[in-house]
């Protein structure tokens, strides 16, 4: 059965993008009022926040802390903790939200992700990671780096090919352009990821997310308090953490990322569910091989068939099993910190069936939210939603 | 010599050259002079005089049968180390693998180097303050822009393996070779020079004035004064034709013609590459080297063929092809206005105080429980499969395959793509994720056969900073890393 103590009542987040024009305090203020603007009926009290900011040194701020946001959204004095725990650092604030209302110390509990990528030049931002890690060890390694080697294993292991891997591309930009918050807003055909540069072989320019400012936020207070807010409010059915060993070298497997697969035989215990059951997920797909490792990895697919399957249209909106609707990091965008509950928005308005022209076929109320990062995917985050109480 | 000095012969010699070769006309071309025909052997971004002469000496010990644990000094010739003040000698020993305790010196200054560490290792032989030493003798020098240098000076290294034995040991027995004679001579003179704030070396003065006056006089007068005299010489060659010239007043034959005509001026290894082809074939052989108002000799009697001098030939073919543009780059002459991003860490500090020794004597900690090997040590005090704790470092093999791969196309300065990155399976059964070279990138594949060779990372703040990058196979097996000796070499670090 599922755990359902906590309910999400607002979510909401801004339009994503190089944000050059907002400071990370406005990307803030603005996900906030989105979140508030999104609760059916009255003006929730908030009595604490977790704010998720991943990496503060990427827009030249190494001391982002809890207070930052509650002043800059009108709430200074409440308590608030920011949360890092990498690519996961969204989805692991969500779940740790849901475990303090459920702990009955806070009531109404902001959820708030804000991430600023791009104030930095492209070459001081996430690809300085080059230059990041063991002084020796990890010369070169820049964040492309990190799933490359999975796609040419599972290359070589299961016959994977270019062109599965574009599907992946295809189809998330495809959702992108009916998702208004997303960063692109443009096709692209599998010969144009083909032909775009190459960034870290195998992957291409079009293989890969965009760095993207951003921010989102979701409301949660306790299943039964719900009601005060929505008549339609969207329960957390379970969730689960895993870490991993953090360095490439270090992985038991390079055809999957187990911290996904612990992560989400935890969760899905805690749901009482199982894959089968889910009707949409938003997963991490920084780079197109990692959605297909986490589509095997999260048991929609058997191991070794991600690629087929993302080229046949199983993860398509009108799939089998509907993946990234949202345009996923690969169009929406990956500002760190806000990715994971820009993905519970995404579940959240899906379950309600508020995504107009992406929404997908809700047949169980039940949706999958995934994240999976820190250096060589050492830790990953499942959230379930569900709309059945 | 005094009857109390004990004998001293050649056990192993080993050779290296840097993975390019540039056209001496393509400096020509770019200055709007001659250039001349000669090709030059250089090192790539990643190589220099300190990987050069790791490789030379991992490939002498090889040839020599001996381990690191039986080397009981280092003693290294370089015109110019890779730290003008700072820890060179001990990056290269622990490389090579030598315990914190070895003997030795480094001798540098002036291409004469190389011939003063050969020197200085023979009389600690001799004196019985050491059984078995590495000389190692390498030089990358950096020419002025726009100097004839430009077109003469090319790169390599070359090691012997010396051993003390005893006078009783009959030719049957003793090593294949002996050093028998020696003879110095020096005069105050300036020629080539470089001063403390310069990047590059200067020219000598008036090339007719240096020759006559000083490099034939030098090596003649030090030459006629060892040995026999000896039929072979190996001669350093600053130009490329002194050498003949020196040759045709000392009599018998010149053997460092083919040297030095594959890879230009060697500096400091001029002598010992020159003469290192040479120690495969029985008779006497005079070893002169020249720098800095310097001229040194020492004749060698070969016995037997020496261990690794067959392979010289071949240790120094091939190379890749390379631009006067590509060229100034690598040596920092020419540079992007652009800062490049800053290592996380300043190579100064803490991190690789653990860092340096770690992968320089690329360590792994073994699980005594479950046998998994977690690397680096530093940031593994528990086991990466079991958990446990009970861990003893131990050095690794530098062999292995490739479990999986990418090639890097897009990085901020100093880096510069094709970077391929490889995470390989060594055959002792630890993991690693190094760099590979640029060269590879287009053949790459999963289960390709692969060795670590040092390599140059970057210099960082001012600081080379060193560690392994994997070679594949056929790569390695022209010019890049050991031929597999290494591997043999599985031992506990004493901690």
């Amino acid at each position: 059965m599922s755990w359902n103590k906590v309910a999400v009542v607002g979510a909401g987040l801004i339009k994503m993008g190089e944000l050059f024009d907002q400071s990370y305090e406005q990307m803030a203020a603005g996900a906030y009022s989105a979140a508030l603007a999104g609760v059916d009926r009255g003006a929730p009290e908030i009595d604490a926040a977790i704010v998720a900011t991943q990496r503060g040194s990427l827009w030249g701020q190494e001391g982002i802390g809890g207070n930052t946001v509650p002043s800059a959204i009108g709430l200074s004095g409440i308590p608030c903790t920011r949360v890092e725990n990498a690519c996961p650092s969204g989805s692991d604030a969500f779940r740790i939200g849901a475990m303090v209302v459920a702990s009955g110390v806070h009531d109404v509990v902001l959820v708030i992700g804000v991430e600023k990528m791009r104030d930095k030049s492209t070459q001081e931002g996430l690809l300085a990671r080059a230059a990041a890690g063991h002084p020796l060890y990890n010369r070169g390694e820049t964040a492309p780096v990190l799933f490359a080697p999975f796609a040419t294993r599972h290359m070589h292991e299961f016959g994977t090919t270019p062109e599965m891997l574009a599907s992946v591309a295809v189809k998330n930009h495809h959702n992108g352009c009916l998702d208004p918050y997303a960063h692109f807003q443009s096709e692209v055909t599998i010969e144009q990821v083909l032909a775009s540069p190459l960034v870290c072989s195998p992957l291409r320019l079009l293989d890969c997310c965009p760095q993207t400012d951003g921010a989102a936020a979701v409301i949660l207070t306790s299943a039964d308090r719900a009601g005060e807010f929505t008549d339609r409010p969207v329960y957390v059915a379970g969730f689960g953490v895993a870490t991993d060993h953090p360095y490439l070298h270090e992985k038991s497997t390079y055809v999957g990322l187990p911290a996904t697969t612990l992560a989400s035989s935890r969760a899905y215990e805690m749901a009482g569910i199982g894959p089968a059951d889910v009707d949409m997920a938003e997963v991490h797909d920084c780079f197109t091989i990692t959605e297909i490792l986490d589509i095997e990895d999260l048991g929609f697919v058997e191991k070794g068939k991600g690629g087929p399957a993302s080229l046949e249209g199983e993860t398509a909106l009108d799939g089998r099993i509907p993946v990234n609707p949202s345009g996923g990091l690969l169009a929406k965008g990956h500002p760190i910190g806000a990715t994971g509950l820009a993905q519970i928005t995404e579940c959240f308005w899906q379950l309600r069936e508020e995504a107009g022209e992406r929404q997908v076929a809700v047949r169980n109320g039940i949706a999958l939210q995934h994240n999976v990062g820190g250096r060589g995917s050492g830790v990953s985050v499942v959230n379930i939603l569900t709309r059945n109480r | 010599m005094t009857t109390d000095l004990r004998p001293v012969g050649i056990a192993g010699v080993g050779v290296a050259a840097p993975s390019l070769r540039l056209a001496a006309g393509e400096v020509g071309r770019a200055w709007g002079t001659g250039g001349g025909r000669a090709t030059l052997a250089v090192c790539d971004a990643d190589e220099d005089t300190l990987t050069l002469a790791w490789l030379a000496a991992e490939r002498a010990l090889e040839a020599a049968g001996k381990t690191p644990a039986q080397v009981s000094g280092l003693w290294w010739g370089t015109t110019r180390p890779p730290f003008a003040e700072g820890p060179s000698h001990p990056f290269l020993a622990a490389a090579l693998g030598l315990g914190g305790d070895v003997a030795g010196g480094l001798s540098a200054g002036s291409p004469h180097a190389g011939m003063e560490a050969l020197v200085a290792a023979w009389d600690a032989l001799a004196a019985g303050h050491a059984d078995v030493a590495l000389v190692v003798t390498s030089d990358a020098l950096v020419p002025g822009l726009g100097t004839a240098g430009e077109t003469a000076t090319g790169a390599g290294a070359g090691a012997l393996v010396l051993i003390a034995f005893s006078p009783s040991e009959s030719n049957g027995s003793g090593p294949p070779a002996r050093l028998v004679d020696r003879a110095t001579r020096a005069l105050p003179v300036v020629d080539r020079v470089r001063g403390d704030a310069e990047a590059g070396t200067g020219d000598v003065y008036d090339a007719r004035l240096f020759r006559e006056e000083v490099y034939l006089p030098l090596v003649a007068d030090v030459g006629a004064a060892i040995g026999g005299p000896p039929d072979r010489w190996a001669l350093a060659d600053p130009d490329g034709k002194l050498a003949a010239a020196a040759g045709r007043r000392l009599g018998g034959s010149l053997v460092s013609g083919e040297v030095r005509s594959a890879l230009g001026d060697t500096g400091a290894a001029a002598g010992l590459l020159g003469a290192a082809g040479a120690l495969d074939t029985p008779g006497s052989l005079g070893i002169v080297g020249y720098g800095g108002g310097r001229a040194t000799a020492v004749a060698v009697e070969v016995q037997r063929p020496v261990p690794g001098a067959a392979d010289v030939a071949g240790r120094l073919a091939g190379g890749e092809p390379t631009s006067y543009t590509h060229l100034l780059r690598a040596r920092g002459q020419l540079e992007a206005q652009t800062d490049p991003i800053p290592m996380g860490l300043p190579p100064g500090g803490a991190a690789f105080v653990r860092g340096n020794a770690e992968m320089l004597s690329l360590e792994g900690a073994r699980c005594r429980a479950c046998g998994t090997v977690s690397t680096p040590p530093s940031v593994h005090p528990h086991c990466i499969a079991c958990g446990g704790a009970d861990l003893e470092v131990v050095s690794l093999v530098r062999r292995g395959t490739i479990q999986t791969f990418v090639v890097n196309q897009t990085m901020p300065p100093p880096f510069q793509a094709p970077l391929p990155l490889v995470v390989l399976d060594l055959e002792d059964g630890a993991r690693l994720m190094v760099q590979g070279v640029p060269a590879d990138a287009p053949e790459m594949a999963v289960g390709d056969q692969v060795f670590l060779t040092l390599r140059r990372y970057a210099l960082e703040r001012g600081i080379p900073v060193y560690g392994y990058k994997a070679l594949r196979a056929g790569a390695a097996a022209e010019a890049g890393g050991p031929s597999g000796g290494p591997s043999a070499r599985v031992q506990e670090v004493a901690k």
